[in-house]
């Protein structure tokens, strides 16, 4: 109800959940399976348990065809979210969210209709329908005859189902974690924890005959620190999210999650804010790929393009950085945060190039600006959930490794700074300019890492800052963290990796010293 | 087709029988929240609709207590039996956690001495506004875009015209039953412009009301945002330099915005607050007076019960730029060992200056106007802050040249101090209704 200002903004989040804690959901591991082996008729698995049937699927798609739209889908979900909170030493707040809903959307040309209900009955789906129909004006097209199963991998199996794990379970990872973190440090104040786990499964039938279910896990652990030192507090935030189950919670990467919840505290009581304008960064191996999801990837998804207002608009073929520069968005990374198996308009998933030997390559796509460039659609229509129409969206955003070395990178700056832990990002997709802020991170002083720095924004311009990216280590890793994408008020979940790179001037937004105004 | 939403209780119903089944399978306590909502949003871009989206949404936020345990759950699954283990399970899993002596509803008689003014927040006419008079304000806001000065730089042009009706009905098991409807209307433009340099910036302007007849046209909306983009053109980054920043009223409820955390409670009890026992002491410069002010008529923070059901009160939270309040919910009053005050902002009442913004923009010889702040963050426990901003340059009392990719750095603790002059002319469009702002001394990065 507050500023409705977020327009012209993309906004890159890692915020802590808010909502949580789940129910139980009969066989819903067990449904996914049968589906994958299944023809036409077994289209529908999981939500037939809610009175969805092909002929309620295909009356729906009827409706939506009665003006006359090129295309029509519908978007059926049911997610269940849980969380579990820790404060002052025990967990006492839990909670559960369910989201039961189905979209209609109708597409003509470049235009959309959109109606959605919470209410799974023919006449409320047959009034989305005709809500979104509204947008044609012309004579009614037919439904599909049948629906064909669309055929996936599945990248994110589980052993164990969510619905299938007891709270005290959850609870011994939450309670250990807070005794580790307190034990490991005494001037450790406060210690809060979330933990986060939950499955969406989706059902996508559209004009064109195709149907497809997929069960869509998701967990992640949120540990905050507050230490205090001579008089004086600071506090960090690290997390782990996956598409996994329990077992990705194991006693090594529970016990490196506290290390680094300590580590990127403690460090804080040395640090300083860097001083202020264009130097040499260098860019920590892993989530440092938020600089990708920033500078290049918003600015390439279709949809700002087949509008005419991204910077990169008119670059497609034009070489936009050094040679050894690789940038890729896939879903395919087995339990990856920003894995999927279908996109949520029920389009195959795989690897787009972004950027190729330097060169601008391909734009992420969903069916609309596919269709508007005359290309197949990448497997980037995805949505928040059956309230939203989709639109192109990164999945995991990543540069490939290149010639250098880390510690070759790190000797060549004289005066710069070293980033290695970053909690959100932003961007005008028009202008170019992006920004991305350091939680983490060193002073670079004649090629060695000297006083640690924190909390600082650095801003940049997409293009500019891509050419600017003179050196490229080999050590590429994703990053696990749990980060979410906003863009036009949608939230989605995303992965990003980096190797150890090189941005030879960017302006870092320090304190300035020098110069009065 | 229906097109209005009828005055109906079946949601305060579905809330009463929540807390009933709650109470039945073993909650001590309990309140829900049920709501339903209709919106409709229709954007117009370059000449054709390009999306329209309407839908009607309802659904339940359950919090239940069992002996000091306690869960908080919500479903848009309205079914009976789907409910039923719902909620089942929502207390089970509220047994599974550990004891909380601090969990309960709130005292009753903090739901006392409810105001019984009317706010205005429903427009009677809500039902008026049809397909076609939306589609008309929005080509209205693109033909009014198009027509500014400069407008052969124009690509695009986007305006939304969206509204919605809002009813919730909140009740608790110890006694408390309130009811709120409400609408709103926005219209906004966006205007994206081709630079000599191949960039392509873009700016916007909005603006809303809970009576639609308040609402500006879109030929006013339209040409604010042509006048706002083209204004961009040919930005470039400006010197590294401590300078005076001037904060246009709309960009400047992003800088209240980040005060609003560590000011909550639950900042304070759990020591992630800059503010933490600042309470009763000079924080701010002496010109910011602000009350918390929950009855101003038609604005979009006012109401006359918080989400916990407490009664609304006007309140100060800062007096010549002493504290004199946190956001405080019952929870962490009782954690804290003071009274709870509210959870939540409602408006913000700001004692205003006698200047707008190109008045407080004549008297300065040097400086900055910030029109948007891009990425950056605030650590709510140290203060510090580094913001992305774009604006212009001020010289000799005149907006001069367009600046971008800066930003600013400071600590709240200081910068709140530096503030100069508050301007005469509020943000009505959001909560904070924010002035004006002009600080001294701000440090801004750039080459």
């Amino acid at each position: 109800m507050q500023d409705r200002n977020g327009i012209d903004r993309r906004t890159f989040v890692q915020a802590t959940a808010t909502t949580a804690a789940a129910l139980a959901v009969t066989d819903l591991f067990g449904l996914g399976k049968a589906l994958a082996a299944t023809g036409p008729a077994e289209g529908i698995g999981y939500f037939s348990r809610f009175g969805v049937t092909e002929k309620l699927i295909k009356d729906t798609l009827g409706a939506a065809l009665s003006r006359g739209g090129d295309y029509a889908d519908v978007f059926f979900q049911h997610r269940i979210t849980n969380n579990m909170t820790l404060e002052d030493g025990a967990v006492n707040r839990a909670s559960a969210n369910v989201a039961l809903g189905v979209g209609v959307r109708v597409v003509k040309g470049d235009q959309t209709g959109y109606g959605f209900t919470e209410d799974l009955t023919a006449d409320a789906m047959k009034r989305a329908a005709l809500t979104a129909a509204a947008i044609a004006q012309g004579a009614s097209k037919s439904a599909p005859k049948r629906l064909n199963v669309t055929k996936k991998d599945n990248r994110y199996p589980v052993k164990v189902k969510w619905e299938d794990v007891r709270p005290t379970q959850k609870l011994t990872i939450l309670n250990g974690l807070n005794e580790k973190t307190f034990a490991a440090d005494k001037r450790v104040q406060k210690v809060n924890i979330n933990f986060m786990d939950g499955n969406g499964v989706i059902l996508v039938a559209d004009s064109n005959g195709r149907i497809v279910e997929d069960i869509q896990p998701m967990t992640s652990v949120y540990l905050s620190v507050v230490a205090e030192q001579d008089g004086r507090k600071e506090n960090n935030t690290v997390n782990v999210a996956a598409r996994s189950d329990i077992d990705f919670y194991n006693p090594a990467r529970l016990d490196k999650l506290v290390a680094d919840g300590i580590a990127k505290t403690m460090i804080l009581f040395d640090a300083v804010q860097p001083p202020a304008g264009e130097m040499p960064v260098v860019l920590g191996a892993g989530s440092a790929g938020i600089l990708l999801h920033e500078a290049i990837g918003h600015g390439m998804e279709a949809d700002f393009n087949r509008k005419n207002v991204s910077i990169y608009s008119d670059k497609i073929g034009k070489p936009v950085a050094k040679e050894f520069v690789n940038i890729i968005d896939e879903g395919t990374q087995p339990a990856a945060r920003g894995a999927i198996n279908v996109d949520d308009e029920g389009n195959q998933v795989g690897k787009t190039m972004l950027v190729e030997k330097g060169v601008l390559s391909t734009y992420l796509h969903d069916s609309i600006s596919a269709k508007h460039y005359g290309v197949k659609p990448t497997g980037n229509g995805r949505r928040q959930g059956y309230e939203f129409a989709p639109m192109p969206r990164m999945r995991s955003t990543y540069m490939l490794p290149g010639p250098h070395k880390k510690d070759e990178i790190i000797a060549s700056v004289k005066k710069g700074i070293y980033c290695d832990h970053f909690s959100n990002g932003q961007v005008n997709i028009g202008a170019g300019d992006f920004t991305f802020f350091v939680k983490n991170g060193f002073l670079i002083e004649d090629g060695k890492l000297t006083t640690p720095i924190k909390d600082v924004n650095i801003i940049g311009n997409g293009p500019k800052v891509l050419e600017l990216v003179d050196m490229v280590a080999d050590d590429l890793k994703i990053d696990e963290g749990g980060w979410t994408c906003g863009k036009d008020g949608q939230m989605v979940p995303v992965s990003q990796g980096m190797p150890t790179v090189r941005v030879a001037s960017i302006t870092v937004g320090g304190r300035a010293e020098t110069k009065k105004g | 087709m229906s097109t209005t939403m009828k005055q109906t209780d079946d949601m305060l119903s579905i809330a009463r029988s929540c807390i009933e089944i709650a109470k039945k399978g073993g909650a001590t306590e309990a309140s829900a929240a049920a709501y339903r909502v209709r919106n409709v949003d229709f954007q117009w871009r370059d000449g054709k609709p390009e999306k329209v989206e309407e839908s009607t949404t309802r659904g339940v936020q359950l919090a239940v207590f069992a002996d000091q345990r306690y869960a908080v759950v919500s479903t848009s699954d309205l079914r009976r039996e789907a409910l039923e283990t719902f909620i089942g399970d929502a207390v089970d899993l509220a047994k599974s956690l550990a004891k909380d002596p601090f969990r309960s509803l709130p005292d009753p008689e903090l739901y006392k001495g409810q105001s019984t003014v009317d706010l205005g927040l429903e427009d009677p006419k809500y039902d008026t506004v049809t397909p076609e008079l939306r589609q008309r304000i929005a080509k209205e806001a693109e033909t009014a875009a198009r027509a500014v000065k400069g407008n052969e730089a124009i690509l695009s042009v986007t305006s939304n015209v969206s509204d919605t009706l809002t009813e919730r009905f909140l009740v608790s098991s110890n006694g408390f039953a309130g009811k709120r409807r409400d609408t709103s209307f926005f219209v906004s433009a966006q205007v994206s412009v081709k630079d000599k340099d191949g960039r392509r910036p873009e700016d916007y302007s909005y603006a809303g009301a809970r009576h639609f007849a308040e609402v500006p046209g879109g030929a006013v909306i339209g040409r604010e945002a042509g006048e706002r983009t083209i204004a961009r053109l040919g930005a470039k980054k400006g010197e590294s330099a401590e300078m005076t920043m001037v904060i246009d009223n709309r960009a400047s409820g992003r800088m209240l915005g980040f005060l609003m955390g560590p000011l909550s409670g639950a900042s304070i009890q759990q020591k992630r607050s800059f503010l933490e026992g600042q309470l009763g002491k000079q924080v701010f410069s002496d010109k910011i007076t602000i009350v918390d002010d929950p009855f101003i008529p038609k604005a979009f923070g006012s109401r006359l019960f918080d989400a916990e059901g407490i009664s609304a009160k006007t309140r100060p939270v800062v007096e010549a730029g002493v504290l004199k309040s946190y956001y405080i919910d019952s929870y962490y009053g009782r954690k804290l060992g003071v009274a709870p005050t509210s959870g939540s902002a409602s408006n913000l009442r700001w004692t205003l200056g006698d200047k707008n913004r190109d008045a407080l923009v004549a008297g300065l010889q040097d400086g900055i106007l910030v029109t948007s702040f891009l990425g950056g963050n605030s650590n709510g426990l140290t203060g510090d802050f580094s913001l992305g901003v774009q604006g212009f340059r001020i010289r000799g009392g005149k907006l001069a040249e367009p600046v971008g990719e800066m930003n600013i750095s400071g600590n709240h603790l200081v910068f709140w101090k530096q503030l100069a002059a508050v301007g005469n002319d509020p943000f009505p469009y959001s909560a904070l209704r924010t002035p004006t702002l002009v600080f001294d001394g701000v440090s801004f990065a750039g080459v």
